[in-house]
């Protein structure tokens, strides 16, 4: 690598990180002195979000040309979309929703109603800094939630047990992705004492009657906040939304079409951080097509130029279940100490990304869908084949060597899996590897314990692939 | 010669004596599978108790992970050691985490020629009554084809009213737990309310009789000095609730699985059986996988307390259930504000650790009879 190209790689850090600083800084700009010393006292999580370019640093360490571009496009894409969030702490509040992550805002936004994912702290928090949750998962244990109970649920009650959730009046969530999840809601709702709606997604949903239902769930649900908040369903605004998600999941198939090929032309962040903040966080936000198509254009000219993402790509990988929040260094490691790229993950891949917009009832049928076959919620909800089948065909699909399984201590019910897939991995020759972990809280296994759960894989199982 | 213990009885034996007779054992493992509908032509619905495997399950925890709950483990390790074979079909609910990962796993492992799993809605309002309506007469189609049996509408209606009738006759018993001397212990009654989800209706008809006929000539049994109500999920040994009882206790209230309450209420009975099990499934039912039941499920047991005159509630859910280890929380919390004592004891599925749970019986017991 030239020096020309590493001063190139260095610009590109240093101007994200100066565009990410200046986004940060005009919060406190915007809200005033005074307001921002009472929400960080209130909302003590903000001293954790104000560091979130240490993000970028974890994200563009060791990566060069269009893969450093494209993950610090994505931190840049993330950073000011969450200084909006935070907006919603102080303005509009009678507008503001607490919504579950696998009910995504589509109809929130069409409404005109402010939003606050509930399990977006526990996300963004460990992967800023990775203690960060602990204290609030010990503050759920304490108050009688069983220790094995998922990390991120435990997380999530322990910031609303502690009174730090912004002023919400309303809850929207879903008995997905798991029972520990889904129990969850109902100690946040008697803790804030404010209503809530639940969708239910029937076990069996790949089909017209499981579509139905669920669409009359949300039609339920759009009359349901009519009536206790603010918002008034706006169709045409919703149809605005659902065609810019469109036109990103669009550029989103173009890009695992480039990432398909051997060597790959980006991986991990900028294929799977991308998804899970534009599709979950902000869909129909233009920022979000405008961040795919950029990827899009960066995947294309490495692949034209045939340059790879990882210069010595050797393994290729999916990575089932969430990304590993309080480790998110474990792949720009892997790639650097065994040329293993992460193509894709569980989450990010999405079968039915289109949603028909021409009335209002196909946009319901399209948006039930997706939230009934979004990740992790066709993988937890339904029988096993959901699990396997995805898994296999995007095996095959994006020409992978192993499977890497988080296997989150606290997801009981992809553990019970756990048996089958070994067997059915090796009737197909597959490797993989189930690291054992848990999600958010590094306590429990340490980083040094995950490393060298691969160092045992890579020397004793992948090394005789090749 | 004194009069034999009508509770004694043998339910291995008048399981035997049932398969002997031609009748036919259909596996359950969850109150949303309808009992009424399992009780067509020859069959009869066999709740799955697999306490006595709990001791090892070896091979369970490979396929279902040692983070599930123990029942599910091991009713798999009773299946992988064949002792589950005289079951002719299994039918799951989709009920939980844990028992649809079972379903799956039984599936990969022993590939049944019978075996069924319901679609049970989370909520109880019209529209998922009507979505379970339709998944029941589904199942009904299925139960109807493997086991060529003609199942007409009018069968299961009838089915309903011999199930509402011989839970009026086990209400009938139940109700004297609200009596100042009970004439039984609360393990004795479990030991009925087991062979109740597992035997044919005909054999639960008799055993109920002869109880009805003996109580008034029966005292309580034990010399108690609290009365106690269980709240849990699946207990299937009468041995757990006879070591609490032998602490000093009276178990007079029985809120789990496979308890009477709610299980011994009525099903309302319309021209639609189908539409009637479906409700009766959704609204009846105290699981806290519902989610929009809670204020139901916490007023159930504010009106068990008071109706059955309780001193003090043991919350046991099994290790490793997430619906019941967050509502254990939420009722702990709403027990304490209603200054009811309450002891939280985390078990697993099968009886184990006597010492350690006679020891937090009797202190809870103390700070009961303070």
């Amino acid at each position: 690598m030239g020096i020309y190209s590493q001063i190139q790689d260095q610009i590109v850090y240093y101007q994200s990180w100066y565009k990410n600083y200046c986004n940060i800084m005009h919060m406190p700009i915007r809200h005033g002195p005074v307001q921002t010393v009472k929400n960080l006292h209130k909302y003590p999580w903000l001293w954790q979000l104000a560091k979130v370019n240490r993000l970028l640093d974890m994200v563009t360490k060791g990566r060069q040309g269009n893969y450093r571009k494209a993950t610090a496009a994505v931190v840049e894409k993330v950073v000011p979309n969450l200084m909006q969030l935070l907006d919603n702490l102080n303005t509009d509040t009678d507008r503001l929703v607490l919504h579950e992550d696998m009910v995504p805002p589509e109809i929130l936004f069409a409404m005109g109603l402010k939003t606050w994912m509930s399990e977006l702290l526990g996300i963004l928090l460990p992967m800023v800094d990775s203690h960060s949750v602990e204290k609030y998962i010990d503050i759920a244990e304490n108050a009688g939630i069983p220790p094995d109970v998922c990390s991120l649920p435990k997380g999530t009650m322990g910031i609303i047990l502690n009174q730090e959730v912004p002023p919400v009046k309303a809850i929207l969530t879903s008995n997905s992705p798991c029972d520990g999840g889904m129990a969850s809601y109902q100690l946040i709702k008697n803790k804030l004492d404010i209503p809530m709606y639940q969708l239910d997604v029937p076990y069996n949903f790949y089909n017209e009657r499981a579509i139905n239902y669920f669409a009359n769930e949300l039609k339920e649900m759009i009359a349901w906040l009519e009536t206790n908040t603010p918002g008034k369903m706006d169709w045409d605004h919703l149809r605005a939304i659902c065609e810019e998600r469109n036109r990103m999941a669009a550029y989103e198939l173009e890009l695992w079409e480039a990432i398909r090929q051997r060597p790959a032309p980006l991986a991990a962040e900028a294929v799977y951080l991308s998804h899970l903040w534009c599709f979950n966080v902000t869909p129909g936000d233009p920022g979000g097509t405008e961040l795919f198509k950029y990827l899009v254009e960066l995947a294309n000219d490495n692949v034209q130029k045939n340059i790879a993402a990882v210069p010595n790509e050797k393994y290729r990988t999916v990575l089932w279940n969430p990304p590993l929040l309080h480790f998110i260094k474990l792949f720009s490691w892997a790639e650097r100490h065994y040329g293993l790229t992460l193509i894709i993950d569980s989450m990010s891949y999405n079968r039915q990304p289109f949603i028909d917009t021409s009335t209002q009832e196909s946009m319901l049928k399209g948006l039930a869908h997706i939230i009934m076959t979004g990740p992790m919620a066709r993988h937890t909800r339904g029988p096993s084949e959901n699990y396997f089948n995805d898994m296999f065909y995007i095996y095959t699909y994006f020409d992978l060597d192993m499977i890497l399984v988080a296997g989150h201590i606290g997801c009981k019910n992809t553990a019970a899996l756990n048996g089958i897939l070994r067997e059915k991995c090796r009737k197909k020759g597959i490797p993989v590897l189930i690291i054992d972990y848990d999600l958010s809280d590094p306590r429990v296994v340490s980083h040094d314990g995950i490393i060298r759960q691969m160092d045992r894989f890579m020397e004793n199982i992948m090394k005789n692939t090749h | 010669m004194p009069p034999t213990n009508p509770f004694d009885f043998s339910r291995e034996s008048l399981l035997e004596s049932a398969i002997e007779q031609d009748k036919i054992p259909i596996g359950y493992t969850c109150n949303y599978v309808p009992r009424m509908l399992l009780n067509v032509g020859p069959l009869f619905p066999y709740r799955v108790n697999a306490a006595e495997q709990a001791g090892g399950t070896e091979i369970a925890d490979i396929y279902l992970s040692q983070v599930t709950c123990s029942y599910t483990r091991s009713i798999l390790e009773a299946v992988m050691d064949d002792q589950q074979d005289f079951l002719h079909g299994w039918v799951f609910a989709a009920s939980c985490d844990h028992l649809r990962r079972l379903y799956d796993n039984l599936q990969y492992l022993t590939e049944p020629d019978f075996c069924h799993i319901l679609d049970v809605p989370h909520k109880c309002g019209s529209e998922a009554i009507s979505w379970f309506k339709q998944e029941l007469i589904a199942f009904s189609q299925a139960l109807s084809d493997h086991f060529d049996i003609d199942i007409q509408t009018k069968d299961i209606s009838q089915r309903i009213s011999e199930h509402n009738t011989l839970m009026t006759a086990l209400h009938n018993i139940a109700i004297q737990r609200t009596n100042t001397l009970p004439p039984f212990s609360g393990s004795e009654f479990h030991r009925l309310m087991q062979a109740m989800w597992s035997l044919p209706l005909q054999s639960m008809e008799t055993i109920l009789s002869r109880i009805e006929e003996q109580l008034p000539n029966r005292s309580c049994p034990i010399d108690f000095k609290a009365r106690i109500m269980v709240i849990s999920s699946v207990l299937d040994q009468y041995e757990w609730i006879e070591a609490i009882e032998s602490n000093g206790a009276l178990v007079v209230a029985d809120r789990f699985c496979t308890g009477s309450i709610p299980n011994m209420t009525p099903c309302i009975q319309t021209d639609d059986p189908f539409y009637d099990m479906a409700r009766y499934a959704l609204q009846t039912n105290a699981c806290p996988r519902m989610m929009d039941t809670f204020e139901y499920r916490m007023n159930l047991i504010y009106q068990t307390i008071q109706s059955y005159h309780v001193d003090g509630v043991i919350i046991a859910p099994v290790k490793f259930c997430d619906i019941w280890g967050v509502e254990t929380s939420q009722i702990w919390t709403f027990l304490k504000s209603k200054s009811i004592p309450v002891l939280r004891l985390e078990r697993e599925y099968g009886f184990s650790g006597e010492g350690q749970l006679s020891t937090r019986v009797q202190a809870f017991l103390e700070q009961v009879c303070q």
